[in-house]
């Protein structure tokens, strides 16, 4: 099995990411100082020798980099300098764009004006409709005090006339199903193309169909605890991660089955199960993408050193609609109708738009594909298992 | 014109430096009868290549080679060697450089040492050895080396107690020739001389500064002059390879019959090809480092000694028939270099990615060898101002050109020879000192002529055909 060295494709990756592979000697240091690497599953050098040769098949079949988690240690030890684990990041921003077969996910990794374009398009759509469609009433400029419940709190979904709270609350609650119901299609989508680049195309493992079914619980695993993570020397960063995406995933849940539940007009006393969950869910996401942001401004730690566009993007849009849902809850619990409604407004005209596009086009699709990573690993092994034991000859 | 006969121009060369390309420089200006001050900071001439066992790819005995190189230099009536000395300054012009030396006190007058050694005997100060790189003890009243030029002993002051506290003294007492001069100091003195020739050679790299290799942390761990010595016969075992451990005071020692290692690691490029401690190739590592395994199976011929590279750089004369050599030895060679080495239940612990066969290699040894870079020596920086020579962006002497004048520097009567121009192997120091030689003697030619001599033109000219 032969190849051709294909160049375009080495400039082309040169979008995702900065790095000096060309300077890689293959020493392999850093894979042997990687805690991770295990045979067959070897990284990063093998992935830079694919760069250097611009082997774009063998990149997009490859899930190495959604097992490596950037600690760092490869490229502070490397002889050349040639920042393996920034290269790593690099390829998942570049498999991110690869599986998704739309194309918008390279539009937006490769073009700053697409991504933040698109972005302040579906910003001002919100805005747009509410404006249009779900307009504040008057009485929040006339008599505030309307709107105030027995707790001194904002009662948050009468504060556009000509419906009910019910179905104020109803129209947002279906809007966030439609939207989330379009993500989630267009992410299982990927998910397709990625098993399809990943394994479908592969001719040489023959992955027998038990082992779908005796590994899925590795997916879930994978998705819940992120264990592989935790194999990381410095186990902070597993442990912080764990507690946004607990956060997130909380967040995820109440909004989009418990919405009815939550957005009611009554205020709960602060040690009321669903404040403390919305707590918990808000201080997790809070402080990591802090730690995060300081990381990336300091540039103390390696893992931070470089950032992409689309780094930024995910920390300030996250950032900014936890700020604007903070506020929304801070405004609603002191009683300021006019505030609590522009802030909800802004808290989902920021919303909207970050997971249009960062969960199947950009960084949050990392919640898919490394779990199926992790999963198509299981599965990869489970192959040469089977094809060992009935000793069929394995050709790469 | 540059050709006028000078008559200040001063035909006495001083050469920096008594390493291998020092005494090959001074021994043909030498032998051309001109005088040469030989200038060493240690106890005696040898430099690096008096501590090695054998060199490649021939594996000739260095002793063999240099030693004889060495007296020659000792019993040379053109060369003045002053020893155990440092250059002060610099002054004055090429062709009229006038130079000031501390010359440090041996405290043992060497006119009358008869070299019996009874001193160092009796000598209760125990020193670690730099010699022979920190593997064995030596007294504070020493001769660096059995082999040493002069062959006599000197007293280390930083270490001797009678230097430092006035109490001992024992070595003056028990002297037969009375050589032993306590309170004698050091002295300046001054040179004049028309060319110096800087060859002040290298230091190896301090695999300190690299965590991974526990370099320091466990004894089995060694530098590949470490080995060197432990290999020579004139080693702290004699030549036998055994481990290393700690005696009482906890001090790390190699004892003979420690226990023999049986088997090797050797790990490439340490501190060298490295962006962050040096970028370049110390070009000497790839060969030494066959050759040591050559050397320890030559000892433990059941040896396994496993070589962890990034290239294999073999690119002298004889020197792919070395790596063949070494190879045929079953010697294994495995690309992929280390990252790191651990120590587990006795052993040492290397984990390395064998590039060809793509899979993680992990291997447990009793004894790792780091094959360490060469480094600009300590004094590179002051020299280089004290001469008004530049130091490149590597550290090493700047060359006025690498092509075609290596051994010039943009100062002329100055010029630069061996392993302070470059890493560099043995062949091609000597080389660089005979080169640094020929230049030093044409400028002395340009401008001084033996009195009495003049070379009339037509003994110039012999009869040669015009070409047709």
């Amino acid at each position: 099995m032969s190849y051709t060295i294909n160049t375009a494709f080495k400039k082309e990756l040169t979008k995702y990411g900065a790095g000096n592979w060309n300077e890689c000697f293959h020493c392999g240091n850093c894979t042997a100082i990687c805690p991770l690497t295990e045979d067959g599953f070897l990284f990063p050098r093998k992935s830079i020798r694919s760069i250097q040769l611009g082997l774009d098949e063998k990149i997009t079949a490859n899930i190495d980099p959604w097992l490596c988690y950037y600690c760092g240690e490869c490229s502070e030890t490397c002889p050349r300098d040639a920042n393996p684990g920034e290269l790593m990041m690099t390829l998942r921003r570049y498999l991110t764009a690869a599986y998704d077969w739309t194309g918008l996910a390279r539009k937006f990794y490769t073009s700053k004006i697409w991504e933040f374009g698109v972005m302040v398009i579906f910003f001002l759509i919100i805005i747009t409709l509410f404006a249009l469609f779900l307009p504040p009433s008057s009485q929040i400029f006339s008599n505030p005090a309307a709107f105030i419940n027995a707790e001194g709190g904002v009662m948050i979904n009468q504060m556009v006339d000509g419906i009910s709270g019910e179905q104020f609350m109803k129209i947002i609650h279906y809007g966030d199903w439609v939207m989330a119901a379009i993500v989630a299609i267009l992410l299982v989508s990927n998910i397709f193309s990625m098993f399809y680049k990943v394994i479908l195309r592969d001719k040489s493992i023959q992955i027998p169909v038990t082992a779908y079914f005796t590994e899925f619980w590795q997916l879930i695993y994978n998705f819940l605890v992120q264990p592989k993570f935790s194999k990381c020397e410095n186990k902070n960063y597993w442990s912080g991660h764990l507690f946004l995406m607990t956060g997130y995933t909380i967040m995820f849940i109440v909004i989009v089955t418990m919405l009815p539940l939550f957005q009611i007009e009554e205020i709960k006393p602060w040690y009321h199960w669903q404040r403390l969950l919305g707590y918990y869910a808000t201080f997790g996401i809070m402080y990591f993408l802090i730690v995060a942001a300081i990381g990336r401004i300091k540039k103390s730690n390696i893992k931070f050193k470089f950032s992409h566009p689309s780094d930024w993007l995910f920390i300030v849009m996250l950032g900014l609609t936890t700020i604007s849902g903070i506020l929304v809850h801070i405004f609603r619990i002191t009683g300021l109708p006019l505030l609590t409604y522009v802030t909800y407004v802004l808290h989902l005209a920021i919303l909207v738009p970050m997971i249009i596009i960062e969960v199947p086009f950009s960084k949050w699709s990392h919640l898919a594909y490394r779990p199926f990573a992790a999963y198509f690993e299981r599965l990869k092994k489970a192959a040469i298992r089977y094809q060992l034991k009935n000793e069929k000859l394995i050709t790469t | 014109m540059e050709d006028q006969l000078n008559d200040n121009y001063y035909p006495e060369t001083l050469v920096v430096g008594g390493g291998i390309a020092g005494i090959q420089a001074s021994l043909e200006i030498a032998n051309s009868k001109n005088k040469v001050y030989l200038l060493e900071k240690t106890g005696t001439i040898g430099g690096h290549m008096a501590k090695f066992d054998k060199t490649f790819p021939t594996l000739d005995c260095a002793a063999c080679i240099l030693t004889p190189k060495m007296v020659e230099v000792g019993q040379h009536d053109f060369i003045k060697l002053i020893t155990n000395s440092e250059l002060l300054s610099i002054s004055g012009t090429p062709g009229n450089f006038s130079v000031k030396i501390l010359k440090h006190t041996r405290r043992v007058n060497i006119k009358v040492c008869i070299g019996c050694g009874i001193c160092a005997e009796k000598c209760p100060t125990k020193v670690v050895d730099e010699f022979d790189e920190g593997t064995s003890l030596r007294k504070a009243i020493y001769i660096p080396f059995p082999q040493a030029v002069p062959n006599k002993y000197l007293i280390d002051p930083e270490h001797c107690t009678y230097v430092q506290s006035g109490k001992c003294g024992v070595c003056a007492k028990v002297c037969p020739a009375d050589a032993v001069e306590l309170d004698s100091i050091d002295e300046t003195i001054e040179l004049k001389v028309g060319n110096i020739i800087l060859a002040t050679g290298f230091k190896p790299f301090d695999a300190r500064k690299i965590d991974q290799f526990a370099y320091g942390k466990y004894p089995n761990v060694l530098t590949s002059l470490e080995l060197e010595r432990l290999i020579n016969a004139s080693g702290p075992t004699g030549g036998e390879i055994t481990f290393r451990s700690q005696d009482k005071k906890g001090n790390w020692i190699f004892q003979k019959g420690n226990g023999e290692p049986k088997s090797f690691a050797i790990i490439h490029c340490v501190g060298s090809r490295d962006e962050q401690h040096r970028k370049y190739c110390s070009r000497v590592c790839c060969m030494y480092s066959l050759k040591l395994a050559h050397l320890i199976k030559e000892k433990i011929p059941k040896a396994e000694v496993c070589e962890y590279f990034i290239d294999m750089r073999a690119y002298g004369k004889g020197y792919e028939e070395f790596y063949e050599r070494i190879q045929s030895e079953g010697v294994n060679l495995i690309r992929g270099r280390t990252a790191k080495v651990e120590s587990k239940n006795g052993y040492l612990r290397l984990r390395s990615e064998d590039i060809i066969h793509q899979k993680i290699i992990e291997s447990e040894v009793d004894m790792v060898i780091l094959s360490v870079g060469l480094e600009p020596a300590d004094d590179t920086v002051k020299l280089a101002k004290m001469a008004g020579i530049e130091i490149g962006d590597d550290g090493w002497f700047r060359q006025l050109g690498i092509d075609s004048d290596a051994e010039h520097t943009s100062k002329k009567g100055i010029l630069i020879a061996g392993a302070c121009q470059g890493p560099k192997d043995i062949p091609d120091s000597v080389a660089q000192g005979s080169a640094a030689a020929a230049i030093v003697l044409q400028n002395v030619m340009k401008n001084v002529r033996p009195a009495g001599h003049e070379m009339s033109v037509s003994e110039h000219i012999v009869d040669v055909p015009d070409i047709v």
